[in-house]
């Protein structure tokens, strides 16, 4: 037996998903299949996925090998949190400081950035974003740090 | 054909105008330079830029964004040919044969039958879609709820059936799709479903958000992962024009290529890249030069680049007849025009025929832009590629943020783009594809509603399903994809087609 760690970690996350939606589902009415009540779709597409992730499972037991690949968690969260930087920065300190923000923890995820170019892109970010967005656009965003 | 003619008269009556036009060149533009830079796709750049168009009317909006999908099927040929790099996955089979030449010194040539192939095949399948529109309008008013049920079912097989990887882990991903769909209000009865308390959820999980998250976020994170060495191919372009022997040879490339893209285009699932890779796979086997093959074969390029340019028409078919989307670029289509408040379906013809006709002119205008953009720009478009890539990701990032943001004004789709693109790195360890999921979010409310009306007005027996002809023949064939793919030749033959 050659286990395809990939796809069986698929079919546990896709059971996982479906066990977790089959469970939520039980707040909404079923209904009969002439008159369908809410839960009903759910019910049925939620254990499509539990049959799909059984045979998924069921598969990858002989149709590996094929190992988990290694996560870039460097990369993978610093370019999350510096998302999670403009959400929390928006509203409060305006676009540019977000924007100036974004790019200064984003680019930490490039280790062949240096400081004077991060600063250059960040720069030219604000302006473009500035022309684009508030100038010809005209999205309601707070520019400057509101106190 | 009267009829015709004055539609399409009335089409470029609308093309024609100066914000149209415009807007396709801008999309014409974007989707070059998208085509030739690695790393972003045609599905992350329109999730981008879906909440910039929102201002625009829908028929604008819908112009602009088909120029930057057909756009980047001319423009991913470029460092496909010049750099032995795919700007895009339809471009991948062109590295083939296409880089081979340009060693060979003709990499002028090969670039100039890549666009004058590319603007035959769309010229033709935009004939095509004009032709075939109204006709297929026609059968599909004729279609009850069970019939739209069926028809969305198989499409989503298709999907699954011809994406890349493991059928049934991409079937997973459709219904995993149609799940994420089900988030929000119901229509019929008002209930919250699995929005956990939270208002913002209540009108459903934000379709940008998930193709930002999924395409725009995670190709990031997996791009910085992997960085690449890019060079810039020193020898000379050399002629743009074909020698009387090339000429010879490519014409029937372009026409094979033509036929198989416009057909391949149409199939739910299919799309640019797979015809561009099944015309490769023709031309291998049918040309007089098939031993020249490797070696810089004129043929390997004409053909797969008019295929995938004709898939990336006719790939309008379904959506605007049916109102079905054929891959995930279709699928973002119809969230533009839901969101511009145009349900998508074979009413469209007839209630929005500025959009319908004027698309279809913008297209060959489109095409005819690209032409010029292409050619005789080249360099300019390779100059682009040395932007270093530690420049651009900051940038897509930003533009995504804003762009999600506009949506609703609110921080809260910000965050949902953050975790999508969590789930979406996630899948891409895992070898899940993202593109059925795009597809099952975007069908799972529209099948669900068919469904519940199928069942209601056949007094709830489901055997509605298989006595109606039409849908009887959309299940059937739905289960003959299903079938032919447990076959091991054919599904060795799509993995070697979509592999290589």
């Amino acid at each position: 037996m050659k286990i395809n760690a990939k796809d069986a970690a698929s079919a546990c996350l896709l059971i996982l998903l479906a066990l977790i939606g089959l469970w939520l589902n039980q707040d909404h009415t079923l209904g009969t299949a002439r008159r369908m009540g809410p839960g009903y779709m759910p019910m049925l597409t939620f254990v499509v996925l539990l049959i799909i992730g059984i045979g998924v499972l069921g598969i990858s037991l002989f149709s590996g090998p094929d190992p988990l690949e290694p996560w870039a968690f460097r990369e993978l969260i610093l370019i999350l949190v510096s998302m999670i930087v403009f959400g929390l920065l928006l509203e409060q300190a305006g676009l540019f400081v977000s924007i100036a923000a974004t790019v200064a923890v984003s680019a930490l995820a490039d280790r062949t950035h240096k400081p004077l170019g991060v600063a250059g892109c960040a720069l030219a970010l604000i302006v473009i974003c500035w022309w684009v967005f508030i100038d010809q656009l005209d999205i309601r965003v707070p520019i400057w740090p509101q106190f | 054909m009267e009829l015709l003619f004055s539609n399409l008269e009335h089409g470029f009556s609308v093309a024609l105008s100066l914000n149209n036009l415009l807007f396709a060149l801008l999309g014409a533009l974007i989707g070059t330079a998208i085509g030739v830079l690695p790393g972003i796709g045609p599905v992350a750049t329109i999730s981008l830029l879906l909440p910039i168009t929102f201002g625009q009317p829908a028929t604008t909006a819908i112009i602009m964004l088909a120029g930057i999908y057909y756009g980047a099927q001319y423009g991913g040929s470029t460092t496909a040919i010049l750099l032995n790099l795919p700007g895009e996955v339809s471009s991948v089979v062109t590295t083939l044969e296409g880089y081979k030449m340009a060693r060979n010194g003709r990499a002028g040539a090969a670039l100039a039958i890549a666009a004058l192939g590319s603007f035959f095949a769309g010229s033709v399948a935009t004939i095509l879609v004009a032709a075939s529109g109204p006709v297929l309008t026609d059968i599909a008013l004729s279609f009850g709820p069970a019939d739209y049920f069926s028809l969305m079912f198989l499409g989503l097989v298709i999907s699954a059936v011809l994406a890349q990887g493991s059928v049934l882990k991409s079937v997973g991903m459709v219904v995993l799709g149609v799940a994420l769909g089900l988030v929000g209000t119901d229509v019929q009865t008002g209930q919250q479903r699995f929005t956990f308390g939270v208002p913002e959820l209540s009108d459903g999980i934000g379709f940008v958000a998930i193709a930002m998250g999924m395409f725009g976020i995670c190709e990031i994170i997996l791009n910085l992962e992997r960085p690449e060495a890019r060079s810039v191919l020193s020898s000379k372009v050399g002629s743009l024009w074909l020698t009387k022997t090339e000429w010879k040879r490519a014409i029937p490339s372009v026409l094979r290529g033509t036929a198989v893209g416009s057909v391949l285009g149409i199939l739910p699932g299919g799309g640019a890249a797979l015809s561009s890779f099944a015309s490769y796979m023709m031309e291998r086997k049918m040309s007089r030069y098939r031993h020249e093959f490797g070696t810089g074969a004129i043929e390997g390029v004409a053909g797969p680049e008019s295929a995938n340019n004709a898939a990336s028409q006719t790939s309008f078919i379904p959506l605007l007849t049916l109102g079905i989307p054929a891959n995930a670029v279709m699928a973002l289509m119809v969230g533009a025009l839901i969101i511009q408040g145009i349900q998508p379906g074979p009413r469209m013809v007839e209630s929005q025929p500025d959009l319908f006709w004027g698309l279809i002119a913008s297209m060959w205008i489109g095409n005819l832009m690209l032409l010029v953009i292409n050619l005789p720009m080249i360099g300019m478009w390779v100059k682009l590629l040395q932007v270093p890539y530690r420049y651009l990701y900051p940038s897509i990032l930003i533009f995504c943020l804003i762009g999600v943001y506009s949506l609703n004004n609110n921080v809260f789709d910000v965050y949902l783009t953050v975790v999508f693109g969590f789930i979406g790195y996630l899948c891409a360890k895992l070898k899940l594809e993202g593109a059925p999921l795009l597809i099952g979010f975007v069908l799972g409310p529209m099948m669900e509603e068919h469904l519940r009306r199928a069942m209601l007005l056949s007094r709830g027996d489901p055997t509605v399903f298989v006595e109606r002809p039409i849908s009887a023949t959309m299940l059937a064939l739905a289960a003959l994809a299903l079938a032919a793919m447990l076959l091991p030749n054919i599904r060795k033959g799509k993995d070697k087609a979509l592999s290589e």
